[in-house]
């Protein structure tokens, strides 16, 4: 549970220390707090996966490009929504960077209006990301918690199979079964069968 | 050799010469006049015979000539006679054109003859002139190709700042609309717009001194502050490319008559090469120094040095020629035009394999201080 009540970031990645500046207080202005860093090395050396937030990022930049930063983010299984910032021309760049699961792309110059709404868009995202994640990890937590026996007896029940079907494939007594039921549904926090066949989807993904 | 020689055959012998021999007295009375002096001149030998030799020049060497003559005969100082000399001759038709002419005195004679070789020059003349014309016509077309370069550059500088200015402006605007305005944070805004301002400023009046003119002009300019001006519009470029970009410039300014433009147009051509690359190597060191100073013999030379590859010594040879490139959307011809250019400067660009690696071109002009306007 982790993270539920840190605030999110704004990280702006840029190479132009004036623009990197610039945009941090921008944002501070609109009442977003924002983090500027001058390379992706920087951000890197920095990043918390734990915090929620999201990246702006120009795409070019000396050293670690921005694609270059989204891959090594990709590659590291952050979720971090990331904007990118393209100058003009670089249309392939963003799409690339589409392609490479960006969450948004503006085009330098752009309306301060338009950067806002894509952040919060993106971190509006970032926190529906956190709190699937949350609730899987909770599942799974959940999930390592049941006896090998009650394993058993939930993969039956989430088929469909009635307690005596179970019984019988077990070789228990039905009442046996009805226990471990009780039990792995108080343990999954399950208030019906619906929703524990939703979380052991959800936990299997 | 003549007394050996029958008359005919002496005849013939100058008849079938392809250039113009003219023979003429101690008075410049012309005795002989052969085919070729015929066919270039466009008289006759019998209308050209008897008369002045002054008749083949236009003025103001047709009324000096007789002078020229006398003078050699009081004094014996050649003035012409055995040196030959580039000068303009006239057709009968009043029509001038340049020969290259041979003048010497026949042996023994007395009084003096002469006898003078002619040749035409107007073919190599039109060459020249189309060399030219054709170097102008190419800096023209580099200037275009680079102005579309540098436009890219300039803007991408200008934007920068531009984007910051807006940036801070409006932030300063939000924090003004808060019921207790945070001042220090909106006068700290205030004092970068200023200075972004200002950097904005400065690109621009550099790009000025770049573009003040197209027309070629020649005008006494510091080496040094055209480098500074070129690595301007560079920096982007090399930042981009993570090469680290470094003036070396020499203490004493180096200041030549030169077409300031056109020599910033080759070091912009040489320093993009240059970045390129080293964008295109092994990682490594990047670095690009632009060096200047004076050679031994007292010229100036600008230096263009990357830690890059260097060039293939393969093609080492080539690099100047024209639609020689390695590069696959290099058209080939930057090397060939800069080459132009420096000389059309009467300077040199050469390469130079660099130490230990990387390639260095240097651009060296004549120090034309002494006949600068």
């Amino acid at each position: 549970m982790s993270g539920r009540d840190r605030p999110a970031i704004v990280h702006v990645v840029d190479d132009d220390e004036a623009v990197c500046s610039s945009l941090r207080l921008l944002l501070k202005s609109r009442g977003i707090p924002a983090a500027s860093h001058a390379s992706a090395e920087d951000f890197l050396a920095k990043y918390d996966s734990e915090e929620p937030g999201c990246l702006v990022l120009d795409v070019r930049m000396p050293g670690m490009s921005g694609l270059e930063l989204q891959d090594e983010l990709n590659r590291r299984g952050a979720i971090i929504p990331v904007i990118f910032i393209t100058g003009h021309g670089d249309v392939p760049m963003a799409v690339e960077a589409m392609q490479h699961g960006a969450a948004d792309f503006l085009q330098k110059p752009f309306r301060d209006q338009d950067l806002t709404d894509r952040i919060q868009q993106a971190l509006v995202a970032d926190h529906r990301n956190r709190e699937q994640l949350r609730e899987k990890d909770a599942i799974q937590a959940r999930l390592a918690s049941l006896s090998p026996r009650e394993m058993q007896v939930l993969r039956l029940v989430t088929l469909g199979k009635s307690n005596k079907v179970i019984a019988g494939d077990l070789g228990v007594s039905q009442r046996t079964v009805e226990i471990h039921r009780a039990h792995l549904m108080e343990k999954m926090a399950a208030a019906s069968l619906a929703q524990l066949v939703r979380m052991t989807m959800i936990g299997n993904e | 050799m003549t007394s050996s020689l029958a008359a005919s055959e002496f005849k013939t012998l100058l008849d079938v010469a392809v250039d113009a021999v003219v023979i003429i007295d101690h008075r410049g009375v012309i005795e002989t006049f052969n085919r070729a002096a015929e066919r270039l001149f466009g008289y006759t030998a019998a209308e050209a015979i008897g008369a002045n030799v002054n008749l083949l020049m236009p003025e103001p060497d047709r009324s000096q000539h007789d002078g020229h003559i006398a003078r050699y005969i009081a004094s014996g100082v050649p003035h012409i006679i055995g040196i030959g000399r580039d000068v303009i001759a006239r057709r009968k038709d009043g029509g001038v054109f340049p020969v290259s002419l041979a003048v010497g005195r026949i042996p023994d004679s007395a009084p003096p003859r002469f006898v003078g070789f002619m040749h035409d020059l107007t073919a190599r003349h039109e060459a020249a002139e189309e060399r030219q014309r054709m170097q102008q016509r190419m800096a023209r077309v580099s200037h275009l190709a680079t102005m579309g370069e540098m436009a890219a550059a300039i803007a991408h500088e200008i934007n920068q700042p531009l984007a910051a200015i807006s940036n801070y402006a409006i932030a300063c605007e939000r924090f003004l609309e808060a019921p207790e305005p945070d001042l220090a944070e909106v006068h700290g805004a205030m004092r970068q717009i200023a200075g972004q301002a200002l950097r904005a400023g400065e690109i621009i009046r550099r790009v000025r001194s770049l573009v003040r003119t197209h027309e070629p002009h020649r005008e006494l300019a510091d080496i040094n502050e055209l480098v500074r001006g070129v690595s301007a519009l560079t920096e982007s470029d090399a930042r981009l490319h993570g090469v680290r970009l470094t003036l070396e410039l020499a203490d004493e300014p180096p200041r030549a008559a030169v077409d300031g433009i056109q020599i910033q147009q080759v070091l912009l051509n040489l320093i993009h090469n240059a970045i390129e690359a080293l964008a295109g190597a092994a990682a490594g060191e990047r670095n690009v120094t632009v060096r200047t100073g004076r050679s031994g013999a007292g010229d100036i030379e600008i230096a263009v040095i990357d830690t890059g590859p260097g060039v293939d010594p393969a093609i080492a040879q080539r690099i100047f020629d024209a639609f020689c490139t390695t590069k696959q959307q290099g058209t080939g011809l930057g090397l060939a035009i800069s080459r132009s250019i420096i000389q059309a400067h009467r300077g040199r660009l050469e390469y130079r394999p660099a130490a230990p690696h990387g390639a260095c071109f240097v651009v060296t002009l004549p120090d034309t201080l002494e006949n600068a306007p």
